[in-house]
């Protein structure tokens, strides 16, 4: 009980704490949840506490995800029109966005010969936290290790996408919000939304409809990996 | 005290889809998330009408403004990981680069064109 509270005490400081910073300086290399993650095992660490004295005030911050997740229905019926308006573009270039991010990420970690769970909380990685848990769990992937591989992929598409797309000359803000938004779930829709409304919007739509997208074509990644195999 | 109320009814019908998604998943047996079950259900049931917008925004905007607070405990997970970046660092950082710039590039080339194709 005492440890319990302890934890949700650090886990509430610590994403306060980094959440004031990221506010202020907007910096992508200032991910909240890598800092956050960072500070509350060094605490933990520090008062000597293991990760199985943690899960239960994991278990009961992490309550009201679901229904949070469920939300994301709020932002996606608000922007029908834009969904309604560039249907094709979105529709074609993020299910082959989603299915790329999934194939290249698990081939790659099973060419390395990587252990299969590893290589299952890999697979769906390029979306955002809550559908990347779900969709590792199936596949018997290991959830904490999915939820990081999310945030380096966030930070890095949040570091690179503007300038590699400058260099590829993708200048339209439709195709650029896609893609930020594809690759880098909630971290690009963070910089899709300061190149602008409209970039922020589709950054935002092609979020939620990749995680959609990934759990649907999820079994057919997973089935092409035992084929390459 | 009035708005407090109409929050947590609003959290409770967020909840109860949520429930109803993982519910389908669980009865017919999908490989797919209850959570993706549940937004597709709320976005339906918002084009239909048969939810308002006024019926969810309040708790729905709150909690989507704190959700990345949900992701920090599931990372501290990471606490009995660390090793798998110690063995296979390489590998893992080879495989999220190229994950991360082949389909950056993709979506991007292929909206742009898609939307020059119809002018």
């Amino acid at each position: 009980m005492g440890v319990t509270i302890f934890a949700v005490v650090v886990t509430l400081a610590a994403y306060l704490g980094t959440r004031h910073l990221y506010l202020r300086y907007r910096h992508p290399l200032l991910n909240v949840v890598a800092l956050s993650a960072g500070l509350i095992i060094i605490a933990l660490v520090a008062a000597r506490i293991p990760y199985n004295q943690y899960v239960p005030a994991k278990d009961l911050m992490t309550a009201l995800l679901g229904p949070a997740t469920v939300g994301l229905a709020v932002p996606l019926y608000r922007h029908r029109g834009l969904l309604l308006r560039f249907g094709p573009a979105i529709l074609g270039s993020v299910v082959l966005g989603a299915f790329l991010a999934m194939l290249s990420a698990s081939l790659m970690t099973q060419w390395g010969g990587l252990p299969r769970d590893v290589v299952m909380s890999m697979l769906p990685k390029g979306v955002s936290i809550p559908f990347a848990v779900e969709i590792a769990r199936i596949y018997n992937g290991i959830p904490a290790l999915t939820a990081a591989f999310v945030v380096a992929t966030g930070t890095l598409g949040s570091l690179l996408g503007g300038w590699l797309l400058n260099l590829a000359r993708i200048d339209d803000p439709v195709a650029r919000g896609l893609a930020l938004g594809t690759v880098s779930h909630g971290q690009g829709t963070a910089t899709a939304l300061m190149e602008g409304e409209l970039q922020g919007a589709m950054a935002g739509l092609a979020m939620i409809l990749s995680g959609i997208f990934t759990a649907g074509l999820a079994p057919l990644a997973v089935w092409l990996l035992g084929v390459m195999a | 005290m009035t708005q407090t109320l109409k929050a947590l009814g609003q959290l409770a019908l967020l909840w109860a889809i949520y429930l109803g998604g993982n519910w389908l998943v669980a009865a017919v047996g999908l490989p797919i998330p209850g959570n993706v079950v549940g937004v597709l259900a709320l976005f339906s049931l918002l084009c239909l009408g048969v939810v308002k917008l006024s019926h969810v925004e309040m708790a729905a905007d709150f909690l989507l403004k704190h959700l990345v607070f949900f992701f920090v405990p599931i990372a501290v997970g990471l606490m009995e990981w660390g090793g798998v970046f110690y063995d296979y660092g390489l590998v893992l950082a080879a495989a999220i680069l190229v994950s991360a710039v082949l389909p950056l590039l993709a979506v991007g080339g292929l909206s742009q064109l898609l939307r020059r194709g119809r002018g």
